[in-house]
């Protein structure tokens, strides 16, 4: 079960063990099956087939919530007549009926094709509800985290200062030595002189070896130098830590747009950035696409969801007790996180629609491993011309490709000895459409 | 005289330790050093940036103004997009049937399809359909994609099931408006042309993976 950014690394183990416990604990409840099993299945059959769209069996939706309707309705009138034909039952009048009415119109309920046995199976169903378990968490899930790797050097300088420490204790110990010897033997002690002086004449008497240290020392200086130089501005891709700003709704991607079989939703990712194929920006939802699912979804999986869930509703001026827009809305100030600076150009549309690269070719698998949306690709102009290199045009059944294809075939055939090697190898990159000419991107 | 320079030569090394240790950690949450920013920075307005993070062209009341502004929106009701073609200029005209039973029963019985149903419309509206509806209404309209299964959303009625016979206009009229709680409106990612799409791919859903009904469907009807 993916959890929420919020919760750091530290937490989870406690969380898990409580998840655990509440999961054993629906688990025995689920386990109280009813007591006519067949009929039950049945019943569940038939009203996720028939009713679930707009009824739930405890908490109402589009219609009432259907747990008690049997009692309810007992020697109020004809239930299997109101469930059929809701409509032509109100006209006879039944204050019941008529009662319902009020409250859920205008919305019509369409006529049901069920038997009475039928619905009574459904209300068999919905009198001895057990609630599913929830899916067991899906192992493999604790990544490691990658911070460990950079905080070597740290400990290498922590090492070598050590062992200046223990050198330099040990040259004392070693002078003292030799005064003592020189003082049993009758002689002077050493002349004084600074522990710079000494090391000075030190070195002088190891030219040799010093030279080849200094060497060594600058040459890794520089490039050390070098390296960190190439990482200046960049943010994502295998050097750097990833930019992964804290958005002020914190939207689980994972949870969304993750492998279904992982007990995720599998939305697909434009879904919500529709515009991605269309425009040049792949674009941040507006709040009536979270509401499109979220007028149903007031619950998240954890206490965590919820509230953020609750966020949207306020972002988007929605009243869930009234089920109804308030007219107040609120700006998200979502965060961007991928900063392309304005000197290049990047269109989403060419390389959706045209290009036809999965978006997790530049933003890593973000379906599968990023409870927050991060800088995956480094976006330095070495990786995009890198791509541009490597990748073959997918020319076939592409219609905005159809022309240039025609037209190399064409001078191909013509000897156009510049067009030829572009084709000998059945391979068209995009660079060799022009994807590595200057004003590609930068215009 | 030499103390001085030695702690000068002390301080020197320590701020360049400090330098590179700072260089080595990193705060998330930081967008980072932005150096030449009249070349990061676009003079005209572009999508989704702070421009309070830009003292370069912009000032922080002009910032405060746009942070306060819905900038993610639906356009403005009654706008109709424009399109060269004139045919399918037309589809962008107003919708005519309001949101209400009585205008989803007169959507059902006389809206129709300005399009023609072909197989090209057919496959466009099931790239569309996996991309918008697959992950509640399932891979072949079941109602059981990964949001209901996995996620415990109100399943959809079936195509081959409950919503075997319902109409293309009211298939259309709930792409548009959306249909109860459970679906909402569609119309502002998909175009109208986009959404005649998609409704033929349900009809072909709905005629169990063919382009037209079974005779003998047709003769139960």
């Amino acid at each position: 079960m993916p959890l929420p950014a919020c919760l750091s690394r530290r937490s989870k183990g406690s969380i898990r063990s409580t998840l655990a416990l509440f999961l054993s604990l629906s688990l025995t409840a689920a386990h109280a099956q009813p007591a006519d099993a067949a009929q039950y299945a049945a019943g569940e059959k038939l009203f996720k087939g028939n009713c679930a769209s707009c009824h739930k069996v405890d908490t109402k939706m589009t219609g009432p919530a259907l747990k008690g309707a049997k009692a309810k309705w007992e020697g109020k009138g004809d239930l299997y007549a109101w469930v059929k034909n809701s409509q032509a039952y109100l006209k006879t009048g039944n204050e019941m009926a008529t009662a319902i009415w009020e409250e859920y119109k205008p919305v019509v309920m369409t006529p049901v094709s069920l038997t009475n046995e039928e619905i009574d199976a459904v209300f068999y169903f919905v009198e001895n509800y057990a609630p599913p378990a929830p899916p067991p968490p899906p192992p493999g899930e604790e990544t490691a985290s990658g911070d460990t790797g950079s905080n070597n050097w740290l400990w290498l300088l922590v090492l070598a200062l050590l062992f200046l420490v223990v050198g330099l204790s040990l040259s004392g110990v070693k002078r003292s030595l030799a005064n003592a010897v020189n003082e049993a033997e009758g002689k002077g002690p050493l002349p004084e002189s600074t522990r710079m002086q000494r090391f000075r004449a030190w070195a002088w008497d190891h030219k040799v070896f010093m030279s080849f240290v200094g060497l060594f020392l600058t040459v890794w200086v520089i490039l050390n130098l070098w390296d960190a130089a190439w990482v200046i501005g960049v943010y994502g891709g295998d050097e750097v830590p990833h930019y992964k700003p804290e958005q002020p709704i914190l939207f689980n991607h994972t949870l969304h747009a993750g492998k279904a079989d992982k007990g995720n939703l599998a939305i697909n990712c434009q879904y919500c950035h529709s515009s991605a194929e269309k425009s040049k920006h792949a674009g941040i939802p507006s709040t009536n696409v979270c509401m499109n699912c979220h007028k149903a979804v007031n619950a998240g999986r954890t206490e965590a969801g919820t509230k953020e869930i609750q966020k949207i509703y306020k972002h988007a001026g929605w009243d869930p007790e009234k089920g109804a827009y308030t007219g107040k809305e609120e700006p998200v100030r979502w965060v961007k996180v991928h900063n392309l600076p304005d000197h290049a150009y990047f269109n989403h549309a060419q390389h959706v629609a045209v290009g036809k690269i999965e978006c997790q070719t530049c933003h890593g698998p973000i379906d599968e491993q990023m409870d927050v949306a991060e800088q995956w690709s480094p976006l330095t102009m070495g990786w995009c011309i890198d791509c541009h290199n490597k990748t073959e045009v997918k020319m076939a059944g592409n219609g905005y490709y159809d022309e240039v294809m025609a037209r190399l075939n064409n001078d191909a055939k013509l000897g156009h000895e510049e067009l030829k090697k572009y084709l000998e190898d059945d391979k068209i990159s995009v660079k060799e459409l022009g994807g590595w000419e200057c004003a590609k991107c930068h215009y | 005289m030499l103390s001085t320079m030695r702690t000068a030569k002390t301080l020197a090394a320590l701020s360049v330790i400090a330098l590179l240790a700072a260089c080595g950690k990193s705060d998330p949450n930081s967008p980072g050093v932005e150096y030449m920013p009249d070349m990061y920075r676009s003079p005209a307005i572009e999508a989704y940036v702070d421009y309070g993070q830009d003292p370069y062209y912009h000032t922080e009341e002009k910032a405060r103004t746009q942070r306060d502004r819905v900038t993610a929106r639906k356009p403005v009701p009654g706008t109709i997009a424009f399109n060269e073609d004139a045919g399918m200029a037309m589809l962008n005209a107003p919708y005519p049937f309001p949101n209400t039973p009585e205008g989803y029963e007169a959507a059902g019985a006389e809206l129709k399809s300005p399009i023609a149903m072909t197989q090209a419309t057919v496959d466009n509206g099931k790239a569309i359909y996996e991309k918008f509806c697959m992950h509640c209404h399932g891979a072949t309209g079941q109602g059981d994609g990964p949001v209901v299964n996995n996620g415990k959303y109100p399943p959809p009625g079936a195509y081959n099931g409950p919503l075997k016979d319902l109409p293309e206009g009211k298939i259309f009229h709930s792409l548009h408006w959306g249909k109860n709680v459970a679906m909402g409106s569609h119309a502002s990612q998909l175009s109208k042309e986009e959404r005649w799409h998609v409704t033929h791919y349900v009809q072909f859903l709905q005629n169990g993976g063919k382009m037209t009904r079974e005779p003998e469907a047709q003769a139960a009807m």
